[in-house]
């Protein structure tokens, strides 16, 4: 695959007649074992590759993208790109692609992973599966593993490059009524110890056992930090340099401000080994250490390159995130409150109103009920309308920062008056 | 066909007890732009095959963008060998296969003009005129035309004997006009969710024609009020609303995998579940929901599904009572059914294909009934058209909607505009509030191209439709 990619690097630069051009390839090998109610249900292996040129003549631009590296494709390619340049209107907002880069040297490809056999995968699932069968439960998951390579080239001479591993494994367990989940995703299958994720599994199945009704209100919650990820997300995807200068965003107007509670700091970071960090972002822009709130602060938000010139502010990406904790235990946490609930996951999270920044979404995987420092009893779940930079302003307490989705350090939080406005028959 | 018949051979020769082969290959042409500029201007092909293998009741499946007979026998090899591996986590004797027969057909969307043909840069000057007259209203701060055109040629052959040549496509323009005033922003989006036909729908549309009335409802939406508190109201929803409703409320829980569990660990599973086939009361007497893989500019509509199974029509809702699912050749044998309803698709070469929502719609009422008669009839409500936030929980039971453009009715009349309206139900409350359905001459289709499922995810496509349609006594109100 490499020497192909080589020689589609020189045929590109050889023949493309652009004033300007940026190849971008991406390429993908994966396994992926799939499971559902005790059994393998797909499984699926393969390699992908894309490889996609971008031209411009002047300011005007035209892409393609392909994924096959023949020379009769590449040739294809570039006269499709370049006639649709050629063709196409001026771009106001067009950028010149950038020159050499010097980049961060991050480890994100690790051998353990790379290394793992298909037969290794299968027997997780089946260990998977024995230990639902031997508890009368039923399980559901994927054991997937991944390696990533992705370059930059550009006619100024640009050169980014930088493979990544990934391994993941996810149950859901389901007996009786009650449902719960974990998951595991780490680029370091080392890392990986099925039993801790089994044994979690069914300690938090064991505490989901009694379920009771409870009507929808305003309550203080634990979010442990796999449902904590999703807001976040959603929230710094709001979070655009340009969309807040523009009105559409509830950041506008905010930089510099305490627009966050004092407790809530956002970065993303090259430097915490657990956490995948790409040594550049689009355009092949080097990755930096950015802080983009600290204590309740917004210092600054991801910005395009064109923004940046028009504002005269620094281009930046969010690559991955990293939410510092406190280290307030969960049992410590339920006594801060006379009662409360504690949540697992959250699931489809929709944006309700972008200007106030208001998500909606619902409770997954087991809801638990606590009062007067112990969990009573698992309820329903429910479903929630938010404004997330609002939900910072009423954090309580943070517990420890732990990995999670591979890309995302962050700690559970206990938040007070978390607004739930509907319940669901389950 | 001799990759066809290469990879078969190879198959059967390993031993398979049952194979297929998809060579696929996807064009898709994208132009986006946002304020007069070209943001993304492409093309993209993505060539390959996809060989599953189904062996001792598992499958294998795995892909390849290599044309040549080594990489082809070598990924025929693999799908085996990943085969006998999943066998070793698999229970009692595994998934069976409805039976089926062996098919030799062409299928090809019909098109009149085909979009690829047209040229680049006719395209992007009406693009610039509709973003143009958008932009130059005061007020609107953001215009955005993105159109998406899309052709899937694929050659599919099974060890039943099937050869199968299949040509799909469709295209979905959308336009956004983005109002900001006094501290709120609101859009207003055309947006039918694709259609598998022409340019020739392009140009029927009138785009351009089209263009002021978006950017006025924008302004009209940004100045609109609130609904205030939630309360049990009427709502009558439009097609192009209903379209998205469906798809969440009838289209997923009533896909067989998911019923199944298959989909337990993300995507969820159902509360339709078999025992309530023929008994349970989804919706009004009113309520007819079809399965349909024939409907002509349906997405879904190919001739056969990557089963090799061909397009049907049937009820999923028959007078409102739960009737039937969509199903694959491998969930239907789980509970009893011996024929598949040929819901299999996959997006790209390199995806095993999945359960699919098919061509999904709602019956028009039988007795005549207009839109406007449909609001006159009625004293108190909200009007919803087109579609916005939407979020339904795992087992597809509680959902809340909001939609892109809402109006007050009082008295049988809209009354006002209004802004960041939602509404609450669950199955089956909101489908049996249903007292009233318009006409045939009032039914539309509505796609959606972006309906996300599976693990690794991908993304499918399908037709929806209904008449406008009125629900009583749910809550609705504003956001806070
Ligand atoms: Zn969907």
């Amino acid at each position: 695959m490499s020497k192909n990619i080589e020689k589609a690097l020189r045929y590109i630069e050889k023949n493309c007649k652009a004033d300007d051009y940026s190849i971008s390839i991406w390429t993908k090998d994966s396994h992926e074992t799939r499971f559902a109610q005790n059994t393998i249900t797909q499984h699926i292996a393969g390699d992908n590759l894309q490889l996609s040129l971008e031209v411009a003549y002047d300011n005007k631009t035209g892409k393609a993208r392909t994924n096959q590296l023949d020379e009769n494709s590449l040739k294809d390619l570039i006269a499709t790109a370049q006639n649709t340049a050629i063709s196409n209107q001026p771009d106001p907002e067009y950028m010149p692609t950038l020159g050499k880069q010097v980049y961060p040297k991050p480890v994100n490809l690790i051998e353990a992973t790379a290394k793992l056999e298909p037969a290794e995968m299968v027997e997780i699932v089946r260990k998977s599966i024995a230990h639902a069968e031997k508890q009368d439960a039923r399980v559901s998951g994927m054991t997937e593993k991944h390696i990533q390579r992705s370059i930059i080239a550009t006619k100024k001479g640009l050169y980014a490059d930088s493979s990544f591993s990934e391994f993941g494994h996810s149950m859901t367990m389901k007996k009786g009524e009650a449902e719960t989940k974990v998951s595991f995703n780490h680029k370091d299958y080392a890392k990986f110890k099925l039993k801790n994720e089994l044994d979690r599994l069914s300690s938090q199945m064991d505490s989901l056992v009694q379920q009771k009704p409870f009507e929808p209100q305003r309550i203080p919650v634990i979010i442990r930090p796999e449902a904590l990820i999703e807001l976040i997300s959603f929230m710094s995807w709001f979070m655009n340099r340009r969309q807040a200068d523009e009105g559409f965003t509830p950041f506008t107007d905010q930089l510099g401000k305490n627009f966050f509670g004092k407790k809530f700091s956002l970065m993303s970071t090259l430097k915490d080994k657990d956490l995948i960090a790409p040594p550049f972002v689009s355009d092949g822009l080097p990755s930096e250490e950015i802080t983009w709130v600290n204590k309740g602060k917004l210092l600054t938000m991801p910005t395009n390159r064109y923004w940046a010139q028009e504002k005269k502010a620094k281009p930046s990406q969010l690559y991955n995130i990293y939410v510092p904790g406190e280290g307030t235990t969960e049992a410590e946490m339920m006594k801060l409150v006379p009662k409360g609930l504690i949540i697992n996951r959250f699931w489809y999270i929709r944006v309700v109103d972008m200007k106030r920044g208001e998500l909606t979404g619902m409770t997954r995987d087991g809801v638990l009920y606590f009062e007067k420092g112990k969990i009573k009893h698992a309820v329903n779940n429910l479903r929630w309308n938010e404004i997330p930079h609002e939900v910072t302003r009423r954090i309580l307490a943070m517990g420890e920062s732990v990995g999670v989705e591979g890309y995302a350090k962050i700690p559970p939080m206990l938040i007070d008056a978390f607004n739930f406005v509907d319940k669901t028959s389950f | 066909m001799d990759y066809l018949d290469l990879a078969m051979n190879k198959a059967l020769s390993l031993g398979a007890d049952y194979a297929d082969i998809r060579i696929q290959k996807t064009t898709t042409q994208m132009i986006y732009l946002q304020n007069l500029s070209l943001k993304n201007t492409s093309s993209n092909v993505l060539h390959g095959y996809g060989i599953r293998v189904f062996k001792d009741g598992v499958w294998g499946f795995a892909h390849s963008n290599q044309f040549n007979e080594k990489s082809l026998a070598a990924t025929v090899t693999r799908a085996f060998e990943i085969a006998k591996l999943s066998a070793r986590a698999r229970k009692g004797a595994g998934l069976h296969l409805a039976p089926e027969r062996s098919y030799i057909a062409t299928y090809r969307t019909p098109v009149e003009i085909d979009p690829f043909d047209i040229p680049m840069n006719e395209k992007i000057e009406l693009m610039m005129e509709v973003n143009k007259t958008i932009k130059n209203y005061e007020g609107i701060r953001q215009a955005v035309f993105y159109i998406l055109m899309n052709k899937d040629e694929k050659l599919f052959a099974s060890t039943l004997g099937s050869k199968l040549d299949i040509t799909t496509q469709f295209i979905n323009p959308l336009i956004t006009a983005t109002a900001v005033l006094d501290g709120d922003s609101q859009s207003r989006t055309f947006d039918e969710g694709g259609r598998a036909v022409g340019w020739e729908w392009i140009e029927e549309l009138d785009l351009l024609g089209k263009a002021p009335q978006i950017a006025e409802e924008a302004l009209m939406k940004v100045k609109a009020g609130t609904l205030g508190e939630e309360k049990r109201r009427t709502l009558i929803l439009d097609p192009n609303h209903l379209g998205l409703t469906m798809h969440e409320s009838v289209g997923h829980p009533t896909e067989l995998d998911r019923v199944l569990g298959w989909e337990a660990d993300f995507a969820g599973i159902s509360f339709a579940t078999p025992e309530k086939l023929k008994n349970y009361r989804y919706g009004s007497e009113i309520v007819n929901f079809v399965g349909d893989n024939t409907l002509p500019q349906g997405l879904a509509t190919a001739g056969f599904d990557d089963d090799g199974v061909p397009g049907q029509k049937w009820h999923i809702i028959k007078d409102g009572i739960l009737n039937e699912y969509g199903s694959t050749r491998d969930t239907a044998m789980e509970i009893g059914l011996n024929h598949s309803r040929g819901c299999n698709r996959a997006t790209y070469y390199y995806d095993q294909p999945i359960n699919r929502i098919p061509n999904l719609y709602l019956l028009p009422g039988t007795k005549p009934l207009t839109p406007a008669e449909l609001i006159a009839d009625t004293e108190d409500g909200v009007y919803i058209q087109g579609r916005g936030s939407f979020s339904i929980d795992q087992h597809r039971v509680n959902f809340q909607f909001g939609g892109d453009l809402f109006w007050e009715i009082k008295n049988g009349k809209l009354s006002r505009p209004l802004k960041k309206v939602l509404y609450k139900s669950n199955n089956p409350e909101f489908w049996n509030s249903c007292d009233a359905i318009c006409d045939e001459r009032f039914w539309q289709p509505f796609g959606v191209v972006n309906c996300g499922k599976g693990q690794p995810s991908q993304t499918a496509r399908m037709t929806h439709g209904s008449a406008p349609a009125r629900f009583r006594n749910i809550r609705v109100g504003g956001s806070q």
